[in-house]
């Protein structure tokens, strides 16, 4: 395998964990980090319900995780998640089939309700047995997953000066090769994953707020970064900038993680932005086409059979769901009045849960938006995505009520 | 509104004649697009930009910000909504000079208002600005006195002046159905608390942060002022009293036909946000957190409250005017549109909702029509710099009388405060230099 070659050249040491991120080969079907086994948004799981009776789906468990968007990650029976309240960000453990709380811990923090009500924003990652989560501020944690002790923790703002985003550090941390890579500063820095020290850092510039996604291109393992005024490529050992393509989004919210597909990469931002294709190759990225009416602020796109289906729209607009040709970015359809929801897949099915709380399930389809199944299961705003995992659907609102789905095939 | 648009005609009639004589040089030939430039690219800036742009009968010909990223968001928002390529300048003075532009909008922070407005309408510009008319009493007189000299249209960006249910609500009092309105009370509440200092860093890339500053102090960069935060600190806006009273008190003027104010006094502070920071290391806003003020009229009396702490759950408006009459009280407000609370137990509380553009809720595609019409036909516009000078001055002395403790006695023919000096000071302030004053 030539990805296998490429870590080899690197020299890097635990290639199996960089297999797993990239081969989403995982038949548990867990979702141990942001956008699934192969950071797509795309689950592998196959066979759950796409429907459910009139009354509403089965729901399996019910909890309260206070202020916030992060999202879930699943793995060897445990659920992950963060809130706030009075004063402190909680990271939570709980059983992923009952909803037994396990273990949590809290940490002072700042609300940060700037523009909205505030809370965490990011979403842990789960690997070799260790959950890694960063705060907005700073506040990185290595715990052992199982237990919630604290194996180190590390604020990497006050250790490298690092500005903070007006919203605060976002992307979820990244493990590549014994590194814990973490969209900080300009282009990023990197942790080493078992002792939380820091290896290497980019210019005191700030971050975007997308989550670091790795990559291969040619032959080289490249780590992308939403900056503030760029979507850009570092390469993980030494955090060296191989290439950037400028891309100026209002307030500096590039958020949404960009997507790779042959060679080519998609990015789409909020604010009236819009979207474009990059060629990818030796030198700069090079526009193929410009779509300004995809604009994903929060939560990126899914790719699936050479199409896009994404939540286009700002939090303050109506929103909708759209569907865009990858090679064209021709638009093939809008579902409109989706809110800034979000949406994952599995199994050529969209998972979509609107922004005001009603999760809809759609096979994934360039000709139109035809749910199968819709109920609505949470009130107020709901701006992270919907995970499934062995056949639940995590899903949540910013105020922290959390609802899970049970759709196993009985 | 008959009678500003009368008193428009009467107190210009210099620059009636102005108008009438200048050659309408750059207004629109048949099919020909106004060229419009923005002065001030942020977050209203780009709302008004774009009731220009659907309008259909402006072309964006240029930008100016003095934060290289902001223009560049503003050029590419542009060129994606109109297909429009507008040039981009830091310095609005070189747009003036190079570009020409037929009309230029100017949503810069208040203490730019004066200087940006009187270089655009003397470079032959009609202007749509932002409100308030000038972050001191002087600033809002020379830009009223620049704008009559030059004959061209100032349309104010006072959106309440022409909102359906402000209209109506107008109608309505103005109908007699509120009886004899003896005491007005404006507000505009909201949550908050103690304020932490927050740290001073380098300004953005590509940010020309003294020029930001301008005629103003120069503080420490901080991003809690700029985008948008510049409002709670005095150097560049006057806080809650300047920003949301001026929209309320005009409302007032529009009903009383402008009555001329008597006296005002202000209390206020920081009891809860704290005693303002500002160091070389970090900062806080400076504006009160609460404040009332007392404005004395003829025939009534005008309350003014703003406080942001403690919210308002127990009334149930937090933001508008009650209008308190013989007849009840009518409460105009904002995204709860107006509402009429009959005294007698019998009649009915009458309600009418709000028709506004979301999401910020403003009726600005109706004031650039009308701004687009006052150009077409030589017309006063519905929020003309005299009303807009005339509702600026009451925050501004509002804040007078808050920063010298008394109460000020107001000769509204002169604009001067009577028998007191050191108030009369404070109706202009030193600038920075370069920077003029400029003088009425
Ligand atoms: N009428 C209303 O309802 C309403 C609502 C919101 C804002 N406003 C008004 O709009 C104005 C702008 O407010 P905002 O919220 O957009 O602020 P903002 O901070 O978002 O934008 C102001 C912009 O002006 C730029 N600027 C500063 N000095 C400049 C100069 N000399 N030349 C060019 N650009 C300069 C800043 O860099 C910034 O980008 C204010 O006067 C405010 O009172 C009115």
């Amino acid at each position: 395998m030539r990805f296998k070659h490429s870590l080899l050249r690197l020299g890097l040491r635990s290639g199996m964990v960089l297999l797993t991120v990239l081969c989403a080969a995982a038949p548990a079907a867990d979702w141990p980090q942001w956008r699934g086994p192969g950071r797509t948004g795309i689950s592998i799981e196959k066979g759950w319900l796409d429907q459910w009776p009139a009354a509403g789906p089965a729901i399996a468990w019910r909890a309260a995780v206070g202020l916030g968007a992060s999202s879930f990650v699943v793995g060897d029976g445990r659920v992950f998640t963060m809130g706030h309240a009075d004063g402190q960000d909680t990271v939570f453990c709980f059983e992923a089939v009952s909803g037994k709380p396990i273990w949590k811990h809290s940490y002072p923090a700042e609300l940060g309700d700037k523009f909205f009500e505030g809370g965490t924003t990011g979403t842990p990652t789960l690997d070799g047995g260790r959950l890694y989560a960063l705060s907005r501020w700073g506040d990185a944690f290595c715990f052992e997953a199982a237990t919630g002790k604290i194996i180190w923790s590390v604020n990497v703002q006050k250790e490298t000066g690092c500005p903070v985003p007006d919203w605060g550090f976002t992307g979820a941390p990244l493990v590549l090769a014994g590194r814990l890579i973490l969209n900080v500063g300009e282009a990023g820095l990197a942790l080493d994953k078992a002792t939380g020290k820091l290896l290497w850092k980019s210019a005191d510039k700030n971050a975007g707020y997308s989550t670091p996604l790795p990559v291969e291109l040619d032959g080289r393992v490249l780590v992308l970064l939403g900056s503030s005024k760029s979507y850009l490529a570092v390469n993980p050992v030494d955090g060296k900038e191989a290439w950037r393509a400028p891309w100026v989004t209002e307030y500096g919210v590039n958020a949404a993680d960009p997507i790779v597909s042959g060679g080519k990469m998609f990015v789409s931002t909020g604010y009236g932005k819009g979207a474009a294709l990059f060629a990818l190759g030796a030198g700069a990225p090079e526009e193929v086409w410009r779509a300004r009416a995809f604009r994903t602020q929060l939560n990126a796109a899914v790719l699936h059979d050479g199409h896009l289906y994404g939540v286009d729209g700002d939090t303050t607009s109506i929103g909708g769901i759209k569907c865009l040709e990858f090679a064209t970015g021709t638009e093939k359809w809008a579902h409109k009045d989706f809110r800034t929801g979000a949406l994952s897949m599995a199994d050529g099915r969209l998972i979509a849960l609107s922004g005001t709380g009603t999760l809809m399930i759609a096979p994934a389809s360039p000709t139109g938006f035809s749910p199968t199944a819709s109920a609505k299961i949470l009130d107020g705003k709901c701006w992270a995505a919907p995970v499934l995992a062995n056949g639940l659907i995590y899903c949540r609102n910013t105020s922290g009520n959390v609802v899970v789905i049970d759709v196993r095939k009985k | 509104m008959k009678l500003d648009r009368r008193s428009f005609l009467r107190k210009s009639a210099v620059a009636g004649a102005a108008f009438a004589a200048a050659p309408y040089v750059r207004a629109a030939a048949p099919g020909r697009k106004f060229r419009t430039a923005l002065i001030g690219c942020g977050w209203w800036g780009k709302n008004i930009l774009k009731e220009a742009m659907a309008s259909g009968r402006c072309q964006t010909a240029a930008l100016a910000d003095v934060d290289a990223t902001t223009l560049e968001v503003a050029a590419d928002q542009v060129n994606g909504l109109s297909g429009d390529t507008p040039k981009t300048y830091k310095d609005y003075r070189e747009l003036l000079a190079r570009e020409k532009p037929d009309i230029v909008i100017i949503a810069t922070p208040d203490h730019w208002h004066a200087l940006n407005t009187i270089a655009a309408v003397s470079a032959g510009a009609h202007v749509f600005v932002e409100k308030p008319t000038g972050h001191t009493v002087n600033e809002s007189r020379a830009m009223l006195k620049a704008v009559r000299d030059s004959g061209r249209v100032a349309q104010i960006g006072l959106h309440r002046r022409i909102g359906p249910h402000h209209v109506s609500g107008m109608q309505f009092l103005k109908s007699g159905a509120v009886g004899e309105v003896g005491m007005v009370r404006v507000f505009a509440h909201g949550g908050g608390d103690v304020e932490k200092p927050s740290l001073n860093e380098a300004p953005p890339d590509g940010m020309d942060w003294d020029f930001w500053c301008g005629p103003a102090p120069l503080r420490p960069f901080n991003k809690r002022i700029h985008p948008g935060g510049w409002r709670n600190y005095l150097d560049y806006a006057n806080g809650q009293l300047g920003d949301w009273g001026v929209h309320w008190l005009d409302q007032v003027m529009w009903w009383s036909g402008d009555a001329p104010l008597k006296r005002v006094f202000c209390a206020g502070g920081r009891p809860v946000r704290g005693v303002p920071v500002l160091n070389t290391k970090e900062q806080t806003s400076d504006a009160p957190d609460h404040q009332v003020a007392t404005y004395e009229f003829e025939k009534f009396t005008c309350v003014w409250e703003h406080r942001r702490f403690a919210d308002n759950n127990s009334e149930k408006h937090k933001i508008g005017a009650y209008f308190y009459g013989t007849k009840g009280v009518l409460h105009l407000g904002w995204r709860d549109g107006w509402t009429f609370y009959p005294t007698a137990k019998s009649a009915k509380i009458e309600h009418e909702n709000p028709q506004l553009q979301e999401p910020d809720g403003h009726n600005l595609a109706l004031l650039w029509a009308d701004f687009m019409e006052s150009i077409d036909q030589r017309r006063a516009p519905v929020a003309g710099i005299e009303l807009a000078h005339r509702a600026t001055v009451l925050p501004l002395l509002g804040m007078v009388s808050w920063r010298v403790g008394r109460s000020l006695a107001w000769d509204a023919a002169t604009e001067r405060v009577i028998g007191d000096p050191e108030a009369n000071q404070l109706l202009s302030r030193p600038y920075r230099e370069p920077w003029i004053y400029p003088s009425a």
